[in-house]
């Protein structure tokens, strides 16, 4: 079942709509002529073999201290995070 | 070679001046600047630095080059303890928990941070007019703009309220604003400096640079800042730059232009005839001058910014009032998330995610974003093919001189285009560095990619011939 979205949804800002100035822009693209559709972007790339360590690097005081000002409420010693799923 | 940075570190060895009074100078000039360049003045932390400077110095300890310079930050790097606001309402209380690894790396090197600077809200703009903190104004001309989006950054290197700022470019944001304010701006190679705790705009193109008033300066600030990090792990190792190696041109013997930005309608007139003198003066030191061909401005233009927008819509998107910014409570859950987008992100920030969500969105990807991929593809075979002719490309940082404060944001469209010179070395992730000299906005220099010292190197030719 397909269900089309509008941009004002999909960006999730109120009242957004598609700007004139950018499809100019878009326009160009569909118009433009590429050797082959099939993208080979691999230029950002990381090797498995350059894969950080997967530890877990413990925050300093001050960083926790900071995060926890910028989550100002808190309620029997946790922080209060505002709602984030509804349904 | 000449160096701010060298000039003042003897002062400081020579005790002509003590740290105290260079760092109280520079936070007064910023203070009562009317150029709008000032976020956030780090006023406090620059004098308790200024003062271990001058204890160290009294005391007859050695200190490092960068040790006491004071220096900018564009206002989108974290730097703990600071508010970190992109120049925008949703973050306009934000706080850093952490600091950028290029900040630490010239923190740890001594140099003192002043001042968080104006910038285009999360880089959106080419004029640092879209901003909460006022439209920056141009250092030589203030009815004009300061370019963008490291306008505030560029404006205070060339007022000398900074001996060097750190700005960030994702399609120029360094270099034009340089060009448009006539200093020195480097975007190096895409992943030699760090991006970890650089606020992400389009994460394949955004890059960390210096702006300065002399070549060796932007050379001692980008090897401090080079280097692998665990933390980007598109870092790679570089070697440091030597001085030494910037006195000569060997290596140098064929420079490339692209022809279609010469000859295109858009560029002023004068910047054409100033280009072309600056060709021939290179054609009568004995370097051989050739024509490229290369993809059309509006391309170029449209290719970087259907990739930049789709970035910026998925890098954005974790802005909603939770985590990050304030939240604006309406009906429903979804409806807050809206409305808090709605209200606090400005208009151009809007128009780039909404942008980014069409090109991504189910019958638009393939025939604008997957084709936008491929012709970068195409870009940056090109540059590779002409790198085996050419030593150096040449080109004008923007076709015309900066625009009046307020006409970019009447016309967004004619704001993209005029990126036209400099989105294509993005795309292709090549060192281009802006230099002071050629054309009323500059020029740019560009290498293969990781070939930065050449940039530098053919930069130190031209300071002497043109």
């Amino acid at each position: 079942m397909s269900k089309i979205m509008t941009v004002d949804i999909l960006s999730s800002i109120k009242g957004a709509e598609p700007s004139e100035s950018v499809n100019k822009l878009f326009d160009v693209i569909k118009n433009a002529q590429t050797i082959n559709n099939s993208t080979t972007n691999t230029i950002n790339a990381v090797s498995l073999n350059d894969l950080r360590e997967d530890v877990i690097i413990e925050s300093s005081t001050t960083e926790k201290e900071i995060i926890k000002e910028n989550f100002p409420n808190e309620k029997n010693g946790f922080l209060v995070v505002t709602k984030v799923i509804e349904e | 070679m000449e160096s701010q940075i060298q000039q003042i570190h003897q002062q400081l060895v020579d005790k002509k001046i003590t740290c105290t009074a260079l760092i109280q100078e520079r936070l007064d000039l910023l203070k009562a600047n009317t150029n709008n360049t000032v976020n956030q003045l780090l006023e406090d932390i620059a004098l308790n630095l200024a003062k271990k400077v001058d204890a160290k110095i009294n005391n007859g300890d050695t200190i490092g080059l960068l040790e006491g310079i004071p220096f900018g930050i564009k206002d989108v790097y974290m730097v703990q303890g600071t508010k970190t606001t992109a120049s925008s309402h949703l973050l306009k209380n934000y706080k850093s928990a952490y600091t950028a690894t290029a900040i630490q790396k010239l923190l740890d090197a001594g140099a003192i941070p002043l001042v968080k600077e104006n910038c285009d809200s999360f880089g959106h703009g080419s004029s640092s007019e879209n901003t909460i903190f006022g439209a920056v104004k141009n250092a030589i001309n203030p009815n004009l703009v300061g370019g963008g989006s490291s306008g505030g950054s560029a404006v205070n290197v060339a007022k000398n309220y900074t001996v060097f700022s750190i700005g960030g470019d994702t399609g120029g944001s360094i270099r034009q604003p340089a060009g448009y304010n006539n200093i020195y701006g480097l975007k190096p190679t895409y992943g030699r400096i760090s991006r970890y705790g650089l606020m992400a705009y389009a994460s394949s193109t955004d890059c960390v640079g210096p702006l300065a008033k002399s070549i060796e300066d932007i050379r001692i600030v980008l090897n401090t800042m080079s280097g692998k990090d665990v933390k980007d792990q598109t870092t790679y190792a570089s070697a440091d730059i030597n001085t030494e190696n910037l006195t000569n041109i060997n290596g140098i013997k064929t420079v490339g232009y692209f022809k279609n930005f010469i000859e295109s309608d858009a560029i002023d007139a004068q910047v054409k005839a100033d280009f072309l003198t600056t060709l021939d003066k290179i054609k009568a030191k004995g370097i051989a001058v050739k024509a490229l061909d290369f993809f059309e401005s509006n391309t170029l233009v449209s290719t970087y910014y259907t990739l930049a927008m789709a970035e910026t819509a998925s890098n954005l998107s974790r802005l909603d009032g939770t985590n990050y910014g304030e939240r604006v409570e309406s009906g429903s859950l979804k409806e807050t998330y809206a409305v808090t987008r709605s209200q606090n992100f400005s208009e151009e920030t809007k128009r780039r995610i909404v942008g980014g969500n069409q090109v991504l969105s189910q019958g638009f990807s393939d025939k604008i974003y997957l084709k936008g991929l491929a012709l970068r593809d195409q870009i940056s075979s090109n540059f590779e093919k002409d790198f085996n002719t050419v030593d150096i490309i040449l080109s004008p940082v923007t076709p015309s001189t900066p625009p009046k404060v307020g006409d970019s944001l009447k016309d967004p469209h004619a704001m993209y285009l005029s990126d036209a010179y400099t989105v294509g070395f993005s795309l292709g992730q090549l060192p281009t560095f802006t230099i002071p000299q050629g054309t009323a906005t500059g020029l740019q220099i560009s290498a293969a990619k990781n070939n930065d010292e050449l940039v530098l190197k053919f930069a130190n030719f031209l300071k002497d011939t043109i």
